[in-house]
């Protein structure tokens, strides 16, 4: 078996379909989507597709914790005893296990919320950071920036299930959401160990998990305000291990990914309207 | 009750340990670190495999069992000081060359089509040897002064059989043809040649030698 394994060779069974989170953002009819004026954005049941966006989300949830998994998993593979501390080896095996019950957890969820396997389409964007050749990106890129995602969207799942009604939803979330403030917390602390003499390495680390935090800010998918969907969980991220200024730097980059999301949305709308 | 003061003897009539066991600190630090490597090579794979297999019920039992072998790696290194190991690195080693090739065999499946043989090398070859070592540690070794490595390997042995159990249940329903039982049967065979040549997870006397028996045990003595 190769060290490294590229994203084209993950393996899936017939039920999933690939897709491109560039090709979803491009789609012209993006344009038409974003004129209309629908309120909160935030995910409350009283919107008519309360039901069918959080079976959505929870599909996007159960393909990301595969390829966390996949992506831990690589982790304890890919690297020589040599290369990475042998308790940083525990740590990502213990990862797997985690995010091992994360999908299980997810595909029971899924089924209860009325969905199946292959209903929405994967992205794999998780797992091409979590492949990087520097087990150093793979920290901050996954640890702590993915799994920073997975706090906060845990953390807005959980709360639809409180307000929505739905305990079964609100206790799996909340189980999860543990774990994740874990991993994170795990990738902040390996970050300082492995860059305590290396200054340089730490800041470029940690621009990589600037970039993948931009990328997975989804142009106001996450946020504070109520024009997005995932709100940021600052308690929990304070858990594990983010400073007061690292939420409100992060803050500033979801609404810098809004604001560049509505720039290219309004020029879509241009075009699409020969402007 | 006893009358206050009353002695007792210091092992009860049912307490049957003795002193020694088979071997010393010295071969059991020796095997110790032998395991250690065999499990950190076991759940690397494990964990490299998760991204290979396109089913989902083995993708999640490997990402569990990663853990479990990682575990039993940890408990390993933390036993290697309080056998005079300081430097954990140095016996953290294969027994001989007949292992590595037979631990690369092992690991070398890497097609999304090649569960069986992942599966195989893991739950018909290499697990069982496992098994077989552990068990003979632990009947080996004194239950008095080994007792910190004998209860290691009560949980550790737990975790493989469960596991084990666990693998071959996924084996059997993934073998559905003549042809996967011949492919699964291939593979087994030659990795028990490997593992034949290398002796077993400790090397030669993985599991004990007869004719030596005596030997080990006066050195048992002497060390222990």
């Amino acid at each position: 078996m190769k060290k490294i394994l590229p994203v084209e060779e993950l393996a899936r069974d017939s039920r999933f379909v690939r897709a491109r989170i560039e090709d979803a953002i491009s789609d012209p009819r993006q344009a038409k989507v974003s004129e209309r004026n629908t309120g909160s954005a935030r995910l409350e049941p009283a919107r008519p597709a309360a039901a069918d966006r959080a079976r959505q989300l929870m599909h996007g949830i159960f393909v990301g914790e595969i390829q966390a998994l996949e992506g831990a998993g690589r982790t304890t593979f890919d690297f020589d005893d040599d290369e990475i501390p042998f308790q940083l080896k525990l740590d990502m095996a213990r990862q797997c296990w985690d995010e091992s019950r994360h999908c299980e957890i997810s595909v029971k969820l899924s089924e209860h919320m009325g969905s199946e396997i292959g209903e929405f389409t994967e992205a794999t964007f998780l797992y091409e950071a979590a492949c990087a050749p520097d087990a150093l990106l793979r920290l901050t890129g996954v640890n702590r920036a993915l799994e920073g995602l997975a706090i906060d969207v845990f953390n807005t799942m959980k709360e639809f299930g409180d307000v929505s009604g739905d305990p079964v939803l609100a206790a799996c979330e909340d189980w999860m959401l543990a774990d994740e403030v874990t991993h994170v917390k795990m990738g902040s602390d390996w970050l300082r160990r492995l860059t305590e003499n290396d200054p340089e390495r730490r800041e470029r680390a940690l621009e990589f998990q600037r970039t993948v935090d931009k990328l997975f800010s989804l142009g106001g998918f996450r946020g504070e305000t109520d024009e997005n969907p995932i709100q940021l969980a600052r308690k929990f991220r304070e858990m594990a291990g983010f400073s007061t200024e690292e939420i409100d730097d992060l803050s500033e980059v979801a609404t810098e990914a809004q604001e560049e999301a509505r720039a290219a949305a309004d020029a879509l709308h241009g075009v699409a309207s020969g402007d | 009750m006893t009358a206050s003061g009353a002695p007792r003897p210091a092992f009860a009539p049912w307490d049957r340990r003795e002193l020694p066991g088979l071997f010393g600190v010295v071969e059991s630090a020796r095997r110790v670190g032998n395991y250690k490597w065999i499990e950190m090579r076991l759940f690397e794979a494990l964990g490299g495999w998760v991204a290979t297999v396109p089913e989902l019920d083995v993708k999640f039992v490997l990402g569990r069992q990663c853990y479990h072998h990682a575990w039993h790696a940890e408990l390993w290194n933390k036993r290697l000081p309080e056998l005079r190991e300081m430097n954990t690195e140095r016996l953290t080693e294969p027994p001989n060359e007949e292992m590595v090739k037979f631990v690369d065999a092992v690991r070398d499946p890497e097609a999304p089509e090649l569960t069986i043989e992942k599966l195989v090398g893991v739950y018909r070859v290499l697990i069982p040897r496992k098994v077989a070592a552990y068990t003979f540690h632990m009947n080996a070794t004194s239950r008095i002064t080994d007792a910190p490595t004998i209860r290691s390997l009560g949980f550790i042995l737990q975790d493989e059989m469960e596991d084990w159990r666990e693998g071959e249940m996924l084996l059997q329903s993934l073998i559905q043809t003549p042809e996967e039982v011949e492919r699964a049967s291939r593979r087994q065979q030659a990795l028990e040649d490997l593992i034949r040549s290398a002796g077993g997870i400790t090397g030669p006397g993985t599991l004990g030698n007869p004719e030596g028996q005596a030997d080990e045990a006066a050195e048992g003595v002497s060390v222990g």
